[in-house]
């Protein structure tokens, strides 16, 4: 993919998180797949309303040539949305946001809240020693505007 | 669906074998990409099969039909080659309108018009002379050629290797967007791995004349990791499984492996799983050190 998806800085996990992700999303192996990253993006899209409900998503053409990927696999991306139903096909004229699309995206991400983030942030913070009390202190800090730095 | 099939394809220069017993079936509709080392042998697999060259052994066929000095074939097939200033060992001064008239004239599918609309956006100047071109320049007309050809099956040798990053993506941006719309087979030769790696359907790797793997591209990534950590939880992690470019430094330990069905990754140890780029896939499989 040509610089407009950033290079994110491969994720290390160790062996027991890695299983951990296996488990909880079925697939491990396409964790990084760029079709993933389609329909990631065109779910953040619609989260952002970038793209709204009823309104036309970009074709699997214009997706591949944007991203200079090959049409397969934007394919692929999107046909997972249509299979969730945040898309839905208009023969002839192209994808479509589903109606409710967004709604489900949220549900979907926070479903999946406690195991991406909350899981991963106890366990950083069990190996650093910060106790329970400590961690909830932080999580008020910074919701009253930040941790300012030592 | 037309097929390019080549079997048993053998190669010698002067008794030295640049191919050796090369199996390789190309679908349409796909875009492959095709690395190797230098030396490994990409440029003369792509003139045999396309029969600019004929191979000391083996054969080609297009949906069952012998390539070679076959016409009916031929009309399908385009190898659109590196140009190159020199002509032999004289300057080549044919002037890049001329190079066009004889693509026009041999290219049966040729695409006037696309043509004339690609001189204008690369700003080729058609009345100078191949030697005066620049790197970049020579890349834009074979470019040009293999895109206006309109060939079902058309091969590309290194078509981004002298341009800049700017033109690379308009390239790429041109290659998906004809592909897009016909459904031609690009079969493309780079060392740029990493930037085309994700408009790859298939990966072919060509290593010291052989085909070393030819494989859907996602489905290559997906089964390929790198593994770190200390020696000793490395080893016990990969028990049993082939270590490609091991690395060594102080007590830690680095590898790529890549799965076949049924092989796992040790679980319970104190490893770091990364997802290896097809670069360091290529790198991995093609450099030294397996285990």
């Amino acid at each position: 993919m040509v610089n407009y998806i950033s290079n994110e800085p491969i994720k290390l996990l160790k062996m027991a998180e890695w299983e951990e992700v296996r488990r909880l999303n079925g697939i491990l192996t396409q964790e990084k797949s760029i079709y993933l990253q389609i329909k990631e993006m065109i779910e953040n899209d619609i989260l952002r309303d970038i793209l709204l409900e009823e309104e036309r998503a970009p074709s699997t053409n214009e997706l591949a040539k944007l991203y200079a990927i090959n049409p397969a696999t934007a394919g692929k991306g999107i046909n997972l949305l249509v299979e969730e139903g945040i898309l839905y096909k208009k023969r002839g004229i192209g994808m479509f946001v589903a109606a409710g699309a967004k709604q489900r995206i949220m549900a979907e991400r926070k479903a999946h809240f406690y195991s991406d983030y909350v899981r991963s942030l106890m366990a950083e913070a069990k190996s650093l020693g910060i106790t329970k009390q400590e961690l909830i202190a932080m999580i008020l800090q910074s919701e009253e505007g930040g941790l300012t730095d030592e | 669906m037309s097929k390019l099939i080549g079997k048993g394809i053998v190669k010698n220069y002067g008794g030295k074998a640049v191919l050796e017993d090369v199996d390789l079936e190309l679908e349409s509709g796909k875009i492959y990409g095709l690395i190797g080392r230098n030396g490994a042998g990409k440029t003369t697999l792509l003139s045999v099969l396309t029969a600019q060259n004929p191979a000391t052994k083996g054969s080609v066929s297009f949906d069952g039909e012998p390539v070679w000095e076959n016409p009916r074939v031929l009309e399908h097939l385009c190898f659109s080659r590196e140009l190159n200033q020199l002509s032999g060992s004289n300057a080549n001064t044919m002037k890049v309108k001329e190079y066009l008239e004889i693509a026009a004239a041999y290219l049966p599918h040729w695409d006037k018009k696309l043509a004339a609309r690609l001189v204008k956006e690369f700003d080729l100047d058609v009345k100078k002379k191949i030697c005066k071109l620049s790197k970049g320049m020579l890349s834009m007309v074979t470019i040009l050629v293999a895109l206006a050809s309109k060939a079902e099956f058309t091969f590309l040798d290194e078509p981004v290797a002298g341009l800049d990053v700017v033109a690379r993506e308009r390239f790429y941006e041109l290659l998906v967007e004809e592909f897009s719309e016909t459904g031609r087979t690009f079969v493309i030769s780079t060392h740029i791995i990493e930037e085309a790696s994700d408009i790859f359907e298939e990966v072919i790797i060509v290593d010291k004349g052989r085909i070393l793997l030819k494989e859907n591209t996602q489905e290559l990534l997906d089964r390929s990791f790198y593994i770190s950590g200390h020696e000793r939880e490395v080893d016990k992690a990969a028990a049993g499984l082939t270590l490609h470019h091991v690395e060594h430094m102080g007590r830690s330990k680095s590898a790529v492996v890549l799965l076949k069905p049924g092989q796992t990754i040790g679980e319970g140890y104190d490893v770091s799983v990364q997802r290896p780029s097809l670069q360091k896939v290529f790198v991995a499989l093609c450099g030294n050190g397996t285990e």
